[in-house]
């Protein structure tokens, strides 16, 4: 997955050295945070596109879609090298943001695929 | 009722990709388009002062422990005085900008095109997509859903016998309409001005209204606890050069 390593090639740490009160540096909290948005979209497309090439229905697609999300947030946390607090504010970031937008585009691309593949 | 429909390859040649391409499409011109039309407004130099005032407080609020109490009780005092803070609003003055704001030709023309920009292409593809792809079961959805979507989903098709999965072009378009705002989030970068569902919620937001938001900032400033995050600041800083120096 070239593309989603190379946006993760731009994380930059956001806590400075005062550990003691954590204080983030907003530009490289927003840009942390877009990186993880755009991880997910990107995810959930291609996610969607191999549940309809599959041929999943019903429940079986949304447990791989949340298979899909739960290899994205270990991918994720694979980057910072598991020192989540020094790149976010806190966990619920990189494991709860944007799953729902993701799940409109995830049953778009299925549906698409879906029908493309199976239906005509 | 698992029958499986064989529908015709024409019908996804015809009408389902290239639907979704026009939406792309669609999407991407408009973008473009609400750049161009995008009008430079003087704004009025009130606002701009007020504006910078609420924001230099909020820099104060966000960072006040950093600095000793004294000097964060002296900054507060200076913008929140009853006699001439800066955040201090008399009476008297609290509507006008408003009223001013709402009769300004400008601001309202402006307004206007944005809605339209956002409203007039969603009015047209559907209405196209009415006229034309109506009538005829265009897309199978991969996952059941119960008889009451039944009225939404199926509009065009008459019969009820029919698997609910099984929808109109119409459904299809919404679809696309939600999904595809992750895909231009990725094209188009952050700034598109595609994304209708953030936008319909700031538009409640609406009414930059400067006294009421001059109250509230005032307002935060006061309940600041001031929490002096720096307490043992000499001694660390020694620690850190003597383990350079050493």
């Amino acid at each position: 997955m070239a593309v989603h390593e190379d946006s993760n090639a731009h994380k930059k740490k956001s806590s400075d050295a005062l550990d003691e009160i954590p204080t983030f540096n907003v530009d490289n909290m927003q840009n942390n945070t877009r990186i993880i948005n755009y991880s997910r979209t990107f995810m959930s497309i291609i996610g969607g596109v191999i549940a309809g090439i599959l041929g999943f229905t019903g429940l079986m697609g949304f447990i791989f879609y949340f298979l899909v999300m739960a290899i994205t947030t270990a991918g994720l946390a694979a980057k910072t090298g598991f020192a989540v607090h020094s790149y976010f504010d806190s966990w619920n970031r990189i494991v709860l943001d944007g799953i729902l937008g993701g799940l409109l585009s995830f049953v778009l691309f299925w549906t698409f695929a879906y029908d493309i593949v199976h239906i005509f | 009722m698992a029958e499986d429909l064989v529908l015709d390859t024409a019908i996804r040649d015809w009408v389902l990709i290239p639907l979704s391409v026009v939406m792309v499409l669609i999407g991407v011109l408009r973008y473009f388009v609400s750049k161009l039309i995008r009008s430079d407004q003087i704004p009025d130099i009130k606002i701009v002062k007020e504006g910078q005032v609420i924001i230099r407080a909020r820099y104060l609020r966000a960072a006040a422990n950093f600095i000793p109490a004294k000097s964060f009780r002296v900054r507060r005092h200076y913008y929140s005085n009853e006699e001439n803070g800066l955040l201090h609003v008399p009476k008297g003055q609290a509507q006008n900008p408003q009223a001013q704001m709402f009769s300004d030709p400008n601001m309202a023309m402006d307004m206007m095109k944005k809605n339209l920009s956002m409203i007039i292409p969603q009015t047209l593809t559907f209405a196209w997509v009415n006229f034309f792809f109506s009538g005829f079961v265009a897309a199978k959805i991969p996952f059941p859903l119960t008889q009451r979507f039944r009225a939404m989903l199926q509009n065009g098709i008459d019969l009820s016998t029919v698997d609910v999965s099984y929808v109109s072009s119409r459904s299809w378009y919404f679809l696309n309409l939600f999904g595809l705002r992750g895909l231009f989030s990725l094209i188009l970068g952050e700034d598109n001005a595609t994304d209708d569902a953030q936008r319909m919620m700031q538009m409640g937001g609406f009414g930059f209204d400067p006294t009421r938001s001059l109250g509230a900032e005032k307002d935060g400033l006061d309940i600041v606890q001031h929490d002096w995050a720096l307490p043992k600041f000499e001694q660390r800083a020694a620690a850190v050069l003597k383990k350079l120096v050493s």
